[in-house]
């Protein structure tokens, strides 16, 4: 039964990865003699610093501000029956239904093209771009999950005198814990791998070496350099990882079928 | 009057009225068709048409994509949540890691994986190469692993169902939301992708429509966006119902 899913497992995810990390051995633009020293020569080039300077403001900023709006949000919209429940969420939605091609264009229209000039705002444009486009999805899928929490057990919660507040705080998030979870690595995995925003205003000039993953699609497109692109996509793996594997650790998020909590 | 003859004529009514309706309208309708006819002009008939090979592309690409990846991942997630499979652990957190991957390590393997398989720039190629949809099937794990609980397997295994008999009798009729939200979700994924098509397909006649479109960005970015979202939208909408009813609905009621 799960064979379908295996073979596309292994011939669209784990052999390009293996076919890649041979590839960085290979000789190549940044480091002509070959061998995994690529690694070490891609993180020396003069880009790269600034380039994770600018994710970790990204991370320090956005990405709390994405998980905490998405899961006031969520709690919000369920806390209460409203009428315009529905469509609100349907707003949240439609700026991520949109392209992000279409919606850097748009967004840049939006805030004008003087905002977009300055080049003190363009960490700030980018990141409400990939907040704005983002926060959608999430709201749905949070809000889906704090939907079917039993009711008995709010209502148990609300006899022992919990308070909107404390049902939220101690019964609702701890129980949809695992999604939370799925959701903070898949944020910050995406903010690690940021490249359409940055490449798309790249007709400011400001922004062509913006992030990691342009710098390595620069140097797999535009130099050639499949080694060295590879190897930097490689690194900026790692710290994907160790969350996920802290996670996998910490958390009960691989352990088989539970008991419900219905 | 019997309940069935009611039922048959309220319905009789309601087609009668719709069809009124309809016929009424006919002339704001027209007033409509003219002005979409208008505002899509200079995209429509761009170079005689090509936006229609885009559209056709795109739908043939994503609804083949789309009904692969979420058949093999929701399957995969029930599996991998309710049976003992080898290499569980294994399995999960390779999912997990492959997601996590940025596009630009695999864009150059897949080119290279389906150059080699005879089906560069061929929509067959783009489809294999997009059908992995890790999102789905951790998302699906995760759901069954929420709401099916050992003990309803175990009854399932007594009255003599095996692995697919479980999957066909309890995993997939409990999955109705499961599978809006990953149908919705990938539909979403492969309507707006970019950066695996940019790849894989050059020729601009065989192109989809989230890369064709880049010809007119400048002229008309909001007649785009509106576009692009309304397939979205109108499947967000379709499914809103059971989205609403919550991701992980258990199965049994303590």
């Amino acid at each position: 039964m799960i064979f379908p899913y295996l073979a596309f497992m292994f011939f669209c995810g784990i052999i390009p990865i293996g076919y890649g990390i041979l590839e960085v051995r290979n000789p190549s633009w940044v480091n002509m003699d070959g061998g995994f020293e690529t690694f070490i020569k891609v993180l020396q080039d003069f880009r790269v610093g600034p380039a994770i300077i600018n994710i970790l403001f990204l991370l320090g900023i956005f990405v709390p501000l994405m998980i905490v709006t998405v899961l006031v949000v969520s709690l919000l919209l369920d806390a209460t029956e409203f009428r315009y429940n529905k469509q609100m969420r349907l707003l949240f939605l439609i700026p991520g239904l949109i392209p992000v091609a279409v919606a850097v264009l748009f967004w840049s229209a939006v805030v004008g093209y003087e905002v977009v000039w300055d080049k003190s705002n363009i960490r700030w444009l980018i990141g409400a771009i990939s907040f704005s486009t983002g926060i959608g999805s999430w709201i749905v899928i949070q809000y889906g999950s704090l939907r079917s929490i039993s009711q008995e057990v709010l209502e148990a919660g609300v006899v022992d005198g919990c308070n909107r507040f404390q049902l939220a705080w101690r019964l609702k998030l701890p129980m949809i814990g695992r999604y939370i979870a799925y959701m903070v690595i898949l944020l910050i995995a995406n903010t690690l791998q940021i490249f359409n925003e940055p490449n798309l205003l790249m007709y400011t000039n400001m922004t062509t070496d913006w992030s990691p993953s342009q710098i390595a699609f620069g140097y797999a497109f535009k130099n050639a350099d499949f080694a060295g692109g590879v190897a930097l996509s490689l690194i900026m793996l790692i710290p994907n990882l160790i969350l996920a594997l802290l996670f996998v650790l910490n958390t009960d998020f691989m352990k088989k079928s539970k008991t419900t909590w219905r | 009057m019997e309940i069935g003859a009611q039922r048959r004529n309220t319905r009789l009514i309601k087609v009668t009225l719709f069809l009124i309706t309809l016929v009424a309208s006919i002339p704001f309708l027209w007033i409509l068709r003219d002005v979409a006819r208008m505002m899509f002009a200079p995209i429509v008939y761009y170079d005689n048409g090509v936006f229609f090979t885009w559209l056709k592309n795109t739908s043939i690409f994503v609804f083949a994509s789309m009904g692969i990846s979420v058949a093999s991942c929701i399957t995969a997630g029930f599996v991998l949540a309710v049976l003992d499979v080898p290499f569980r652990r294994f399995l999960l957190f390779s999912t997990l890691a492959t997601m996590l991957i940025p596009i630009t390590a695999m864009a150059m393997p897949l080119y290279v994986m389906v150059d080699r398989l005879g089906l560069n720039n061929t929509l067959l190629g783009l489809i294999l190469a997009s059908s992995y949809f890790p999102f789905g099937a951790f998302l699906s794990y995760l759901y069954y692993s929420s709401v099916l609980p050992p003990d309803l397997v175990g009854m399932g295994r007594i009255d003599g169902l095996g692995d697919f008999g479980i999957y066909r009798h309890l995993g997939i009729p409990l999955s109705k939301s499961l599978i809006s939200v990953v149908t919705f979700f990938a539909f979403v994924g492969l309507w707006n992708s970019y950066q695996l098509p940019r790849v894989l397909l050059a020729e601009p006649s065989k192109s989809i429509m989230s890369i064709g479109i880049e010809v007119f960005y400048g002229q008309g970015t909001t007649l785009i966006a509106l576009m692009m979202v309304i397939p979205s939208v109108l499947l967000y909408l379709a499914s809103q119902r059971t989205i609403a009813r919550g991701i992980f609905s258990g199965a049994v009621k303590e």
